[in-house]
């Protein structure tokens, strides 16, 4: 893989590239990072998608896809997340290296210019957002809100991170309420923009097949008409401590029920025991040789799915299945009984070897992917040092037993979250 | 035995395939600077293959619906272990899937190409059923077919295939069912084994960092030569008319979701990349993010970005054109989206239109082709489908406007039209948000 390069485009924005012409596209994306505040969640997190409904040169939704359509089929995207109590907000452009067109357009640069021209100057009518394309992306946000919850996968996990955190600010959905999203005036959103351009940590990335400095000199320009005095620090608040177990059971009408378990580690970024972290969660229930995907599936034949996932940001485990009703209680016992057995070590050489080896895979394949480097690099912005993939690789190589058996011991049990399905067989 | 290269002038790539003396057809796309090999070993055969007759034997076999993706799953095993600890020592990524037409067995590997590509050489060509093995599986593969009951864009599918299919297999769910799926036997999986998973019915294709030598090397030694037969496929008349024209299933959802298909003219064969290349650029001018009937779909509030989509879906002996998306009115949907399509027919398509799709699906085909692992899958299905990939970008580069204006006179007519939706089992106000 090609070298990254980072630089300073001013006070609290940074960029970062990676030149490499074996793509057959680029990739530059804009991220902005605010603390997640349950009054402002909802306004920003429509606002990216607002952003991309329309430029100057092309003023409308039809105008801008047309405009994309004949760059080469070129995406534009925004999407919203939670990088612990972190509010992520992306803007991100896909497109065709030069080098390919049929005609010999230069994309890469017209789609620099544009991301910079709908973040930096949107197409304001009468000093605000105008109300068709605000109207049109309160109702779609609402409609993916919606959507969320029929993904019965997804609903169960969102439901158990809200009642696990519901003290912190992770706790909160990435697009806030459904009834905050309708509360919405277009000029909140406008308050939005004026706050995020001035005051968010943001980072720039630039990524395969295009000239990076022009992207970096393009919103150096840019920048150039903001004051960027003052900058949000994000941080997330780590629980270490848990004072009594949550358990929360829902019914509903659907054939199968999903279980999902809340699980505190004490370990997040930026401490370095992460690494420890993620890999004994890979050899509890991250592969398919996991204890989880061993036991729970293959040895009880229970569920088709049992996976634990390691939120490093944050600090905390899910494990997520989907059972029979009256299998709920024997596949969470087993489920603890695992973890168990991390605890106390009981886990072999070739566990911990084949573990280590499935998640070095999955480093070193990042690289052949833009956007799988861009999430890599983004979700370390908030670590002291910046790790390639490689070099990640290469630290998991080193963990030992004992700091497996160590992270494991600091798991705790937080919230045990049911969705009953009530449907019959 | 000749190895035939394949290039692709426009995006400037090469792959080879060879027909291999055991009866394997293999494709190998080297990418040097790739960080990962990916692999894909495959045999045409699917969920609809549920009926058939071998050219050594008189009799029609009926078997079990879900049996091809039930197999997929036992395959895994063999007397000696299963795949995944093997694959544990390689540290590949390792997968399997099931479609309508075929069976595909994967890894994604960095490091251990080689080891990684014995496995799947071997492991897949070592069937292992026991009774005890395939009672287990039941449980585990119940519980994804009740997942799938849950998910309404599955249902949503189905529902809609169901609605434009009288007899053929492809409105049969991929996974079976839960009463299906229990009269599965070790007896009728090594049937369908050694009758779909012989090499002349498969393909593998590796593509990544690694050079043809590796690959040639290993297929000469696992593969050895198959006695080549021929396999009906036997599927009952399908008759040109649709079932129903809407289909409803209420579902714990909060918003709609609908499907509305339109049945198209399937005959023997396949379609060539020029056919399908001509229905691909249809419904890009018809139904993108820049064209009218988007326009005036989203500004009736009747559809969202982030879930209206089209595909044109087709296989061995099915094909239609399927629009998709969650909207509050699927009926004025899929009137708007007849209306437009007579418009266009009537008015002709504009050549500005016309310009704007094709580069649109010409960018986009040639971006597929930074992956290995969608290269991998590209040529394995379209090989199943004796098509060719780089046959098939120029295809999207040379097509004509009178060649999609054809195309729109034979395709989406309203008589073979049906809808299926999915709707919440309680009004959405008082549905839990």
């Amino acid at each position: 893989m090609s070298e990254i390069n980072q630089r300073v485009v001013c006070n609290g924005v940074d960029f970062q590239s990676i030149q490499n012409t074996n793509f057959k596209t680029m990739r530059i994306s804009v991220h902005f990072m605010l603390p997640i505040d349950k009054n402002h969640i909802s306004a920003n997190a429509v606002l990216p998608a607002l952003l991309c409904r329309a430029s100057k040169q092309y003023p409308d939704y039809t105008k801008l896809s047309q405009r994309l359509s004949e760059l080469y089929g070129a995406s534009l995207n925004a999407e919203v997340q939670k990088l612990g109590d972190t509010q992520l907000l992306s803007i991100s452009t896909v497109g065709l290296a030069d080098q390919f067109t049929l005609n010999g357009e230069s994309v890469s640069k017209e789609l620099a210019e544009l991301l910079c021209s709908i973040i930096f100057d949107p197409p304001f009518e009468n000093g605000a957002f105008r109300e068709e394309d605000f109207n049109q992306e309160v109702r779609q946000t609402i409609e993916l809100i919606d959507s969320e919850f029929n993904d019965k996968r997804i609903y169960a996990k969102h439901r158990c991170e809200e009642i696990m955190c519901d003290k912190e600010p992770y706790g909160i959905p990435r697009f806030g309420s459904k009834e905050a999203v309708r509360a919405l005036k277009p000029n909140d959103l406008k308050e939005a923009w004026s706050y995020l351009i001035a005051h968010a940590r943001i980072r720039i990335m630039a990524l395969g097949n295009c000239n990076p400095d022009l992207v970096f000199q393009g919103f150096q320009t840019a920048f150039e008409k903001v004051d960027r005095s003052q900058v949000v620090t994000c941080s997330s608040d780590i629980i270490t401590d848990v004072k009594e177990i949550k358990d929360v059971s829902e019914p509903m009408e659907v054939a199968q029920s999903k279980l999902v378990m809340g699980f505190r580690t004490q370990i997040a970024a930026p401490q370095k025991e992460i690494t420890a972290a993620k890999l004994m969660t890979a050899m509890f229930g991250g592969t398919p040789h996991s204890k989880l995907f061993l036991n729970v599936r293959e040895k009880m034949s229970l569920c088709y799915y049992c996976a634990a996932r390691y939120n490093s940001s944050k600090g905390i485990m899910t494990v997520e299945s989907g059972v029979e009703t009256q299998n709920i209680e024997a596949a969470k016992n087993e489920i603890l009984k695992q973890l168990e057995e991390m605890k106390q070590g009981h886990f072999t050489e070739e566990e911990l070897q084949s573990a280590k080896l499935s998640v070095c895979n999955s480093y070193r394949t990042i690289g052949d992917y833009l956007g799988s480097t861009e999430s890599w690099y983004i979700s370390q912005i908030f670590m002291p040092d910046m790790q390639t993939p490689e070099q990640a690789a290469k630290e998991i190589s080193k963990v030992t037993r004992e700091e497996i058996i160590s992270a494991a011991q600091k798991v705790t049990l937080d919230t045990i979250y049911r969705l009953v399905g009530t449907e019959e067989e | 035995m000749s190895l035939q290269t394949i290039t692709g002038k426009r995006v400037g790539d090469t792959y080879y395939k060879l027909e291999h003396p055991s009866g394997l057809t293999v494709f190998i796309y080297p990418k040097e600077n790739s960080n990962s090999t990916y692999a894909v070993f495959g045999t045409k055969y699917g969920s609809v293959d549920n009926q058939f007759r071998r050219s050594d034997e008189d009799t029609v076999h009926t078997v079990p619906e879900g049996i091809a993706h039930f197999l997929e799953h036992k395959l895994f095993e063999s007397e000696d272990g299963d795949a995944f600890a093997r694959y544990s020592k390689t540290g590949a990524s390792a997968n399997a899937y099931t479609s309508f037409d075929m069976t595909c067995y994967l890894f994604s590997s960095t490091e251990n190409v080689e080891a990684s590509l014995e496995i799947l050489l071997d492991f897949v060509q070592s069937p292992y059923f026991t009774e005890q093995t395939v009672q287990k599986e039941q449980g585990i593969i119940g519980q994804e077919i009740r997942m799938y009951d849950d998910d309404p864009q599955w249902r949503v599918m189905f529902n809609l295939l169901g609605a434009l299919y009288h007899t053929h297999p492809v409105k049969i769910d991929i996974a079976g069912t839960v009463e299906s799926i229990s009269h599965i036997t070790p007896e009728l999986l090594y049937q369908c084994y050694h009758t779909f998973y012989d090499l002349h019915n498969m393909a593998l294709c590796v593509a990544g960092n690694i050079d043809k030598e590796t690959v040639l090397r290993l297929v000469d030694r696992y593969c050895k030569p198959a006695e080549p037969f021929a396999v009906d496929r036997v599927f009952e008349e399908e008759p040109r008319s649709i079932v129903k024209n809407k289909v409803t299933q209420a579902l714990s959802v909060a918003t709609p979701l609908f499907q509305f298909g339109f049945k198209e003219e399937a005959g023997k064969n396949r379609k060539t990349v020029k056919e399908l290349a001509a229905v691909e650029l249809l419904l890009e001018i018809l139904a993108s993010e820049g064209s009218p009937l988007f326009r005036e779909l989203q500004q009736s509030n009747l559809i969202n970005e982030s879930s209206f989509s089209y595909e044109f879906f087709e296989g061995p002996g099915y094909a239609s054109v399927i629009f998709a998306g969650e909207s509050k009115n699927p009926d004025k949907v899929a009137q708007s989206i007849v209306k437009e399509v007579n418009r266009l027919r009537n008015e002709g398509i504009p050549k500005e239109d016309f310009e704007r799709a094709k580069k649109a699906i010409y960018g986009r085909n040639v971006a597929a082709l930074n992956s290995p692992e969608t290269i991998a899958n590209c040529i394995i299905a379209l090989s199943f489908s004796n098509r060719e990939l780089f046959e098939y970008i120029d295809a999207l580069a040379e097509i004509t406007l009178e060649e999609v204006t054809a195309s729109l006179q034979t395709h989406m007519l309203e008589k073979y039209a049906a809808l299926s939706v999915v709707e919440p089992i309680i009004p959405m106000e008082e549905s839990k948000q």
